[in-house]
C-alpha cells in the first residue's frame, strides 16, 4: 500500500476537526431542551412546548425522552458538569437533593408580578410542597399531581357474585371480596405487593399512622404502633391463599398480573391508568377503578387516606438561557399550559380548578373508566413522604422489609431496624 | 537501543510513532487511567453530593470490611466464577471441537452459537426472566417443578450463571476454534502413525497446542465474571427476595453509588474488586509457566 505523504494526511486530520466547529446553531433561535421520562407524555409536552412557541417563534423546544432507569444518573452527572437540559421533570424523591445543594433555579418570585402568592392561590399545599425545598422555597413548577387507587376487574366480580368496590369499602370488604372470589373463580384477590408508595403506605396513613412525623418531617415513625400494627396488617395479607407472595410478584408485578387476568383487585397509580387502557385493548371495559378502601379502626383520623404525588418542571439554577426558560416555566404553570396537559392526558394538572381536563382523554375509549375517583380522593391525599436524609437509607430500609416479607426476620425486629436506619441519619441531616 | 545511534530518519520514524499513538494513549491516560485514580482517591472519601467529597480516611474500608452483605457479595462473585468459568470453556472447547470437525451445515452451527452475543443484553435477560419465571415460565412448566429460579436463594447464583454461559459460549467457541484450527494437521498423522488413539490425541496433541488460547479465553472470560453487573441488573428486581444472595460486588457497587448516593463507599468496592482481579490475574500468569505451552 502507498504511504500517504505526511502533508495530506495532516490535511485530512485538520478537515476531519473542523467537521466539529459546525455544531453551532445558525438560525439565531433560542433552542431549549425539555427532558422527560415517560414516553407516554411526551405528546402532551409537546403540545405544551408548541403553543408557547406559537406565540414566541423565537424559542424552539425540543422534548427529550429519557427512561426513568437512566434519567436520574444522567441528571446527576449534567448537573455536577452543569450540561443540564434547559427545563427537566423533577421528582419528590429527588428534588431536596438537587434543591439542597443549589443545583436548580428559585422559582419562588417567579410570579411576584402577577401575583405574589400565586402557588397558594392556584395549588394545593401538597402541589407546592412537593415542588419545595427543605428551605421552603419554591423550586420547582407544579405540573401534576396524582394518587393511588384500587383497580378491579368487574368480571371477576360478577363470577363471584360480589358487588363492586364503593366509597364505603373497608379493608374488612377488600378481604372478604377477595376470599369470594378466590373460592369461586381461583383467581387471586387484592394483590398486595411490597411497594411503598402504592402498598404500604397508604395503610400506614389510613391507620393514622405516619412514617414521617407530621409536624417535623423529620423523625420516622416506624416503631409507632399505628404505623407498626398496619404494616403489620400489611404485610400478613400475602399469608392468605388467595393472594400470591413476594416471591411471585418479584417476578410477575400486579399490574402484568391484572391484566393477564389472574388476579382482580390491585393498587394503582392515576398516572398508569391511561396506559393500561391503551396498552391492555381488549381489557377495556373488563376493569374500572374504585376509591381505596378505608381503614375500620384507625388509630386516629377518619381512615381514609391515598399516597398523593406531583412532578414538577425546574430548571438548572446556572442554565445559558435562565431568562427565557423562566418565561417557559411561567407558562408551563398558568391555566393555559397545565390545562393542554390535561387535556393530552397526560397527568392530572396540578393546577386548581382545571383537574377534569384530564377527563377527555378518557371518554374517548368505548368504556369510560369512573375517572370522577381520582379527583375525589384530593381531599384525603397524604403528601408523598420525603425528607433530606431519606435518599440515604431508603434502599437499606426496603431491604429490611424484603427480609419481613421473606420470613427471615421478624416484622418487629425489621421495623425497629428500620427505624434505627432513619434515625442515624436524623441528626446529621 | 542506543538513541544516539539513531540516524536523523530513523528518528522521525520513531517521532511519527508516537504521534501516531498518542491519541490512543492521550485518551487512555484520560479515560481510564486518571479517572481510576479518582476512585482510589474517593475511596478514601465520603461523596456529600454533586461531585462534593470531603476526605474520610479509612472508614469505608472499615465498614466494608464489617459490612456481612459486601462479603456476600464477594462470595457470590467466586461462586459465580466457579460456576461460569470452567463449565464455560469446558463447552466452547467441546463445541470448537465439533465446529472443527467435518460436519454439514458447518457455517449454519457457527452462526447459530456466535448469535447470543449479537442479541441485545436486555432483550436476552427479559426472555430469559420469563424462561425463569416460577409461576408462568417455560423451564418449569417442561421440568414439571415449581423450582423459584431467581427468587430462591439456593437457584438464583445458578440461574443467572446458565444465561451467562448461554450467552458466552459462542465467543469463546470462536476463539478456540481458530485456536484449534492453527494445529498442524501434521501432528496429528504424525500421532496416528504411531498408533494413538482419538482420546490420546486429544489430551496429548490438542489441549497443548491450543493451550496458549485457551489460557487467553481463560483470562478474559475470568475479568468478565468478576466483573458481572448487568445480568443481574436485569433479572432481579430491587424487592428479590435473593437480592443479597446473588448480587455480586459490581451489582452492589452499583447499588453504592448510584442508588444510595454513597460514591465513596462504592469506590471502596471497586478498588477491593481491581485488588481481588488483579490477584486472580497474577495467579493465572505464574500458572501459565505450568500448563501452557508455548513451543513447538
Amino acid at each position: 500500500m502507498k504511504r500517504i505523504p505526511r502533508m495530506t494526511a495532516a490535511a485530512l486530520m485538520l478537515a476531519l476537526l473542523l467537521s466539529l466547529a459546525g455544531c453551532g446553531s445558525a438560525d439565531g433561535k433560542t433552542h431549549l431542551t425539555f427532558q422527560i421520562w415517560d414516553v407516554a407524555q411526551r405528546d402532551g409536552m409537546q403540545a405544551m412546548c408548541d403553543a408557547y412557541t406559537a406565540q414566541h417563534p423565537d424559542v424552539e423546544i425540543e422534548v427529550q425522552v429519557t427512561s426513568w432507569g437512566e434519567y436520574w444518573t444522567k441528571l446527576e452527572a449534567a448537573g455536577e458538569s452543569n450540561t443540564m437540559p434547559d427545563i427537566f421533570w423533577m421528582h419528590t424523591d429527588q428534588i431536596l437533593y438537587y434543591a439542597d445543594f443549589g443545583i436548580l433555579a428559585d422559582l419562588t418570585d417567579l410570579y411576584a408580578d402577577e401575583d405574589p402568592s400565586y402557588y397558594q392561590n392556584h395549588f394545593s399545599d401538597i402541589s407546592v410542597g412537593n415542588a419545595s425545598g427543605t428551605d421552603g422555597r419554591v423550586y420547582g413548577i407544579p405540573k401534576d399531581k396524582d394518587n393511588v387507587v384500587l383497580v378491579y376487574n368487574m368480571e371477576m366480580f360478577d363470577a363471584a357474585g360480589v358487588a363492586y368496590p364503593d366509597e364505603n369499602w373497608t379493608w374488612d370488604d377488600m378481604m372478604e371480596a377477595s376470599r369470594k372470589i378466590y373460592d369461586a373463580t381461583g383467581k387471586y384477590g387484592y394483590m398486595a405487593y411490597n411497594d411503598e408508595q402504592l402498598g404500604y403506605w397508604n395503610f400506614v396513613y389510613q391507620n393514622g399512622g405516619y412514617i414521617l412525623d407530621p409536624e417535623t418531617n423529620l423523625h420516622a415513625g416506624y416503631t409507632q404502633s399505628a404505623t407498626a400494627d398496619a404494616i403489620e396488617y400489611y404485610v400478613n395479607i400475602q399469608k392468605n391463599d388467595w393472594c400470591p407472595n413476594q416471591n411471585y410478584f418479584a417476578e410477575t408485578s400486579p399490574g402484568t398480573s391484572f391484566f393477564s387476568e389472574m388476579g382482580c383487585m390491585f393498587f394503582e397509580g392515576s398516572w398508569n391508568l391511561l396506559n393500561e387502557l391503551k396498552n391492555f385493548p381488549e381489557m377495556v371495559g373488563k376493569w374500572d377503578i374504585a376509591p381505596l378502601p378505608k381503614c375500620p379502626n384507625p388509630a386516629s383520623g377518619d381512615g381514609y387516606g391515598t399516597i398523593s404525588n406531583g412532578l414538577c418542571y425546574s430548571t438548572a439554577a446556572k442554565g445559558r438561557n435562565l431568562e427565557i426558560v423562566k418565561d417557559v416555566l411561567r407558562f408551563f404553570g398558568s391555566e393555559e399550559g397545565q390545562r393542554i396537559q390535561g387535556e393530552s392526558g397526560a397527568a392530572i394538572p396540578a393546577y386548581l380548578g382545571q383537574e377534569e381536563s384530564w377527563s377527555t382523554v378518557f371518554n374517548t375509549f368505548d368504556y369510560v373508566i369512573d375517572v370522577q375517583v381520582c379527583y375525589d380522593q384530593f381531599d384525603h391525599a397524604v403528601q408523598y413522604i420525603n425528607n433530606a436524609s431519606r435518599r440515604k437509607w431508603k434502599s437499606n430500609a426496603a431491604d429490611e422489609m424484603v427480609k419481613v416479607y421473606a420470613g427471615s426476620q421478624d416484622i418487629q425486629t425489621g421495623l425497629a431496624n428500620m427505624q434505627a436506619l432513619a434515625d442515624a441519619y436524623d441528626t446529621t441531616n | 537501543m542506543n538513541k544516539n545511534k539513531l540516524s536523523a530518519a530513523a528518528r522521525r520514524e520513531e517521532n511519527w510513532g508516537w504521534i501516531m499513538v498518542a491519541p490512543t494513549i492521550i485518551g487512555l491516560a484520560v479515560l481510564n487511567l486518571w479517572p481510576f485514580v479518582q476512585t482510589v482517591y474517593a475511596s478514601f472519601c465520603e461523596h456529600l453530593g454533586f461531585g462534593h467529597y470531603r476526605f474520610a480516611g479509612l472508614d469505608n474500608y472499615v465498614r466494608m470490611f464489617q459490612n456481612a452483605e459486601f462479603w456476600k457479595a464477594t462470595w457470590n462473585t467466586i461462586f459465580f466464577c466457579i460456576l461460569t468459568v470452567p463449565v464455560g470453556i469446558i463447552l466452547a472447547l467441546f463445541i470448537a471441537i465439533l465446529l472443527n470437525a467435518k460436519v454439514k451445515f458447518k457455517g449454519g452451527f457457527r452462526t447459530i452459537f456466535f448469535l447470543p452475543l449479537v442479541c441485545a443484553p436486555a432483550a436476552v435477560a427479559m426472555v430469559w426472566r420469563w424462561i425463569f419465571n416460577g409461576e408462568y415460565g417455560i423451564l418449569n412448566q417442561v421440568l414439571g417443578q415449581e423450582i423459584q429460579w431467581i427468587t430462591d436463594p439456593k437457584t438464583a447464583v445458578i440461574a443467572i450463571a446458565i444465561v451467562s454461559v448461554w450467552s458466552s459460549v459462542g465467543y469463546d467457541a470462536v476463539l478456540l476454534l481458530a485456536g484449534l484450527q492453527n494445529i498442524p494437521k501434521t501432528l496429528y498423522e504424525a500421532n496416528s502413525i504411531d498408533g494413538a488413539g482419538k482420546i490420546r490425541q486429544f489430551f496429548t496433541i490438542t489441549l497443548p497446542m491450543v493451550s496458549p488460547t485457551m489460557f487467553s479465553v481463560l483470562i478474559m472470560r475470568l475479568m468478565a465474571s468478576m466483573k458481572v453487573y448487568d445480568l443481574i441488573y436485569m433479572m432481579a428486581d430491587e424487592t428479590n427476595p435473593a437480592l443479597t444472595d446473588m448480587q455480586s460486588l459490581m451489582y452492589l457497587f452499583y447499588r453504592s453509588s448510584f442508588v444510595a448516593g454513597e460514591r465513596g463507599y462504592g469506590s471502596a468496592i471497586v478498588v477491593w474488586t481491581v485488588g481481588l482481579i488483579l490477584l486472580v490475574t497474577l495467579i493465572q500468569f505464574w500458572g501459565q509457566k505450568k500448563w501452557v505451552t508455548y513451543d513447538i
